[in-house]
């Protein structure tokens, strides 16, 4: 089987440890559920996913190099 | 005054209204269907009833005491006789039916799966997603039920039959048991099944034998566990389906026993609504301010389509309380009732598939409320997201190449019926004057002025000498538009920012609005009759805001591909290129000539002495006149050349479509993004002047002369021609002896088509590469072509060589008749000819079949076009709806209303298309634009050290004021 999340279009996935999660939140001033979601089931998580985790994702962008994501586990 | 104080809206909550509540809120119950007495006086408790508000003019209001106009109307309502059903909720009735216990109207789900779908509502209402789903899953899940959790009664299946009719289906013994269970007891020889004896009957069943006798003569009718004895012992089915209607009163009877907390269960608030709501018993009237009737010129009174549906309403109300008290039969109860739920359906809505739509006495549907509200011309997307407004003015537009392209020519006539609202004051005292003096009917006039106590006159012909000399400070004068007030410009489709822009007026003759060329690419507009729309701004904020944001210099760059929109088009394009190609010489009077719309009024040093000893200027350097004295670029153009500019200099190369055009010309583009907005207007304005300039003076013109070809080059081209019928004919003669080979993945006729196309359209580029030879580059065609300015060597291949293959759907011609195109060819005819191919050109003409197959294609072209924009507006209009409440916040994010995160930063990157590089292949030079900003700005390094401050930006003024910021020595940046 073809392991998607290490094709190279397929940005880096990782889950965000629960400190760096109350910085972001509190950076946005929301709550975890008005984060963008993401299914688990999705092919491009990392296996330890779990549903009500965040993700962030770090995409190359022309612009500005990086561009970062966060999302929320659901389902 | 007091209901005009804006409030905030706290939140809102929807719910379903009590009967108890329309009562409460009526202000009187309508009893009779009539509107008017005899001398035309409304009548009490009738539809016209004065308490429900009033609309002629001069009545007081008998509720609320008000006048026509500041009484908002108030609602009344009839008793209806028997419960009906709201159309607006019958999917949910259904629901409920379905998901309920027939008997103690539980909720069908154990106390496990209720937690269950709670927590997923939660869950649901925390994510905001769909409460639908959850719920959808709660019906599924408690329709599996046969029998309730609660009291253990039997339920069955509900059957909806639209709109409004529910059914219970039950499965009841049928009354043909005693045959069915006699015949089944005679046993099948053949398939092996042996007789059965009462005696056995009753042993297998436990049913006593003279029990058994009586069911089987009929005289005794089976208990369920009898039948269902029965049925196992003999593996025969004794029941039918019956369906039993439920009233709207048994469903209503129904509902009210479901407890509170089972509907919370289905995400129903039961404090705000209660199902048995659903299941209307008072019916609200509308105000008659909903519903006003109109006099008509015969004096008689014409009624809202609203008061016909509730005529109606009411009569059939009153028959059928008649008749209930007359004891009819229940027959004529029924159909009374099915009667009064129409009109109470229609009354809704009156586009109920399955329901034939109440009508006029004319035959037209009436348009109920639903009606109101659906759809383009609804209240929604007619009346409240878009509607029509004050000072606004269409006309035809025309183009006017002397005007800036930030102006825009307005009818005298326009200007003076829109006006702008002047704050007199000390220091303009004497212009207010001077306007209110002029009259409505001299230009620079006034309409209306306002006294400071508030009292708005008229301005008239009589009246305006006197009146001009009482305005003082603190009067208000409505004058009307002059040259330099700011106005919105707009043409639809509004497909995008560009579509909507703001101009600075000139007052002008005549009817048309007039408008530079150089701003057609971004309206996309032409002048073959195009209209557009001029909106007059009201306040200061809307003008400044208008002036600073949407001037149209401010939108010469595309957000969507972030390169100028806005550029020198057509015979711009063409003159720039006659006057830059061969890098003609112009004596002095030819160059002043040239130049003498710009701003330039000298010119510079000759760039040579010919040989007759006067000086001359070259095509370069009077192009160079118009360029920022730094710039230095180096590209490759239109042509193919090398472009060199090197300090304001153009030192090599044709000036054309990739140099100065509209979409990303170079030169545009870079002045716009390194000089700023204001340098980039002047650039074009000035270059689309040089450029027709120049193009008359060379003199341009096309006609047929100039597409035709000399004898021999059209013999070659028959040559040509020819030689491609014959290979068709080659291949048409393998193909039938079976000797085509077919190519990968293709079938043999497939193969022998696109064979036959290579060789044909080979042909046809043979015929225009003959035909091109021909041309001299001086040739009207071939400049505009390579210039870009218009038309491609395609087309002119065209005209002067030959069309070649007419196509529909990407294939030859094949539609038509049995087995042929056209009845003037033998069947199977695979020619060229046959199919649509072309040999003439346009120059030369069509035959008259070649003209056929022509059409045929064109049509496809065109009907393609009219399905493509029908398309793309829907998908637009979408795409809008759905992206419009989305909005940058401080922080940098994009969040919808709702305050949930869509972009953590905008698109991704959280820069504007506009501000970014255009070069796909090249990164953002910071450092090189840094460097180059200081050097300009500093003389020295310890200067440039204590910079670090912040520049002030110009202020956004008027086409005056830039030119004046412009025309000094050093160039202002103003972004
Ligand atoms: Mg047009
Ligand atoms: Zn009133
Ligand atoms: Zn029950």
């Amino acid at each position: 089987m073809v392991d998607v999340s290490q094709h190279e279009l397929v940005p880096e996935h990782t889950v965000l440890e629960e400190e760096a999660l109350e910085d972001v939140l509190e950076e946005y001033n929301i709550d975890r559920t008005d984060l963008p979601k993401i299914k688990r089931n999705d092919p491009a998580l990392p296996d330890e996913a779990e549903i009500g985790d965040v993700i962030k994702i770090v995409r190359d962008s022309r612009t500005t190099d990086q561009s970062i994501v966060y999302r929320l586990v659901v389902e | 005054m007091q209901d005009t104080t804006p409030k905030d809206i706290g939140s809102l909550s929807f719910g379903l209204m009590e009967p108890e509540e329309y009562r409460e809120m009526s202000a009187t119950k309508i009893i009779t269907a009539d509107t008017y007495d005899d001398d035309g006086f409304p009548i009490d408790m009738g539809l016209m009833d004065p308490r429900l508000g009033v609309i002629d003019p001069g009545l007081e209001c008998k509720t609320c005491g008000k006048h026509s106009g500041s009484c908002n109307g108030h609602f009344g309502h009839i008793e209806l006789a028997a419960p009906v059903i709201h159309v607006g909720f019958t999917k949910l009735i259904r629901r409920l039916l379905r998901g309920t216990c027939r008997e103690c109207s539980k909720l069908l789900l154990t106390e496990d799966e209720r937690d269950e779908f709670r927590d997923q509502l939660d869950e649901s209402r925390k994510l905001s997603r769909d409460l639908n789903d959850v719920t959808k899953a709660a019906i599924r899940q408690a329709r599996k039920k046969d029998r309730c959790p609660f009291c253990g009664e039997i339920q069955y299946d509900i059957d909806h039959e639209k709109p409004t009719t529910y059914y219970e289906v039950q499965q009841v013994l049928t009354s043909e048991y005693s045959q069915r269970i006699a015949g089944a007891m005679q046993g099948d020889e053949e398939e092996g099944v042996e007789r059965t004896t009462p005696d056995e009957l009753a042993e297998q069943t436990e049913i006593e034998l003279t029990r058994v006798n009586e069911i089987l003569s009929g005289s005794f009718r089976p208990r369920e566990s009898q039948r269902k004895a029965i049925e196992k012992a003999l593996d025969i089915d004794l029941t039918e389906e019956d369906t039993n209607k439920l009233m709207p009163s048994d469903i209503r009877d129904w509902f009210e026993n479901i407890p509170d907390e089972d509907i919370e269960v289905l995400g129903i608030n039961p404090e705000r609504s209660r199902p048995e709501w659903m299941i209307l018993t008072v019916l609200p009237v509308p105000p008659v301010t909903a519903r006003p009737s109109i006099t008509l010129d015969n004096g008689q009174r014409s009624e809202d389509d609203l008061t016909h549906k509730l005529v109606d309403i009411i009569r059939i109300n009153q028959r059928f309380m008649e008749n209930r008290e007359a004891g009819a039969p229940q027959l004529i109860i029924e159909d009374l009732w099915e009667l009064l739920q129409y009109h109470v359906t229609t009354f809704m809505d009156n586009e109920i598939s399955g329901t034939p739509p109440a009508r006029h006495r004319s035959g037209r549907p009436l348009k109920t409320l639903s009606q109101r509200l659906k759809g383009k011309e609804g209240r929604f997307r007619g009346s409240l997201s878009g509607k029509r407004v004050n000072f606004s003015a269409r006309t035809v537009i025309s183009p006017d190449p002397t005007l800036s392209l930030n102006e825009v020519g307005v009818p005298d006539r326009v200007a003076k019926e829109m006006t702008q609202t002047m704050n007199v004051t000390e220091r303009n005292v004497q212009d207010a004057r001077r306007f209110v003096s002029n009259g409505p009917e001299g230009h620079p006039g006034a309409n209306y002025v306002r006294r400071p106590d508030g009292r708005r006159l008229k301005v008239t012909e009589k009246n305006c000498e006197q009146l001009a000399e009482k305005v003082e400070a603190g009067w208000e004068v409505n004058r009307h538009l002059i040259d330099g007030d700011i106005v919105i410009f707009n043409r639809q489709p509004s497909l995008h920012r560009m579509s909507i822009m703001a101009h600075e007026v000139v007052v002008m003759p005549y009817k048309t609005f007039r408008l530079n060329t150089v701003v057609c690419p971004p309206y996309n507009a032409d002048f073959d009759g195009d209209e557009m729309n001029m909106h007059a701004l009201q306040n200061e904020e809307a003008r400044a805001e208008a002036r600073v944001l949407m001037r149209v210099q401010e939108q010469m760059l595309s957000p969507r591909f972030g390169e100028n929109i806005i550029g020198a088009i057509q015979d711009h394009i063409s003159g720039m290129y006659l006057l830059t190609h061969d890098n003609p010489r112009f004596n002095e009077t030819q160059a002043l000539d040239l130049l003498r719309a710009t701003r330039i009024d000298e010119l510079p040093e000759p760039s040579g002495i010919d040989d007759e000893g006067t000086p001359f200027w070259t095509g370069y350097d009077v192009f160079s006149e118009l360029l920022p004295d730094d710039l230095d670029l180096e590209f490759t153009g239109t042509i193919g050349d090398e472009v060199i500019i090197e300090d304001g200099q153009l030192l090599q190369g044709t000036i054309a479509e990739d140099e100065v055009g509209e979409f990303g010309g170079e030169i545009v583009d870079t002045i716009t993004k390194v000089y700023g907005n204001t340098r980039a207007r002047i650039f074009v304005n000035e270059v689309s002047t040089l450029a027709m300039r120049a193009i008359m003076h060379f003199g341009f013109s096309i006609g047929i002369d100039d597409e035709t070809i000399p004898e021999e080059a059209q013999s070659r081209i028959d040559e040509t021609i020819a030689d491609a019928n014959d290979r068709v004919e080659e291949l048409i003669e393998a193909y039938e002896r079976g000797e085509l080979e077919s190519l990968p993945g293709r079938t043999i006729d497939e193969t022998l088509e696109m064979k036959i196309m290579q060789t044909l359209s080979r042909a046809r580029d043979n015929a225009g590469n003959i035909a091109d030879e021909h041309f001299q580059d001086d040739n009207p065609a071939v400049v505009m072509a390579n210039s870009g300015a218009r038309g491609s060597m395609l087309n002119l291949t065209q005209m002067a060589g030959a069309v070649g293959q007419q196509a529909v759907r990407g294939e030859r011609i094949n539609r038509g008749y049995e087995d042929r195109t056209l009845s003037h060819y033998e069947p199977n005819d695979l020619s060229a000819e046959a199919h649509g191919f072309v040999e003439n050109s346009y120059t030369s003409g069509l035959t008259p079949r070649e003209f056929f197959f022509h059409a045929m294609g064109g049509r496809e072209g065109l009907v393609d076009t009219a399905v493509r924009t029908s398309k793309s507006g829907y998908l637009q209009r979408r795409l809008i709806n759905a992206l419009s409440e989305l909005e940058t916040q401080y922080d940098g994010t994009v969040r919808d209303t709702s305050d949930t995160i869509v972009q953590f930063e905008f698109g991704e990157d959280g820069t504007s298309p506009v501000k970014v590089s255009s070069d796909d292949d090249n990164d953002i030079d910071v450092e090189h634009i840094a460097d180059r900003v200081l050097d300009s700005e500093f003389e020295s390094a310890e200067e440039r050290q204590e910079f670090l401050g912040s520049k002030p930006r110009p202020t956004n003024l008027s086409e005056h004021a830039d030119d004046r910021l412009a025309e000094g020595t050093e160039v202002t940046s103003d972004d």
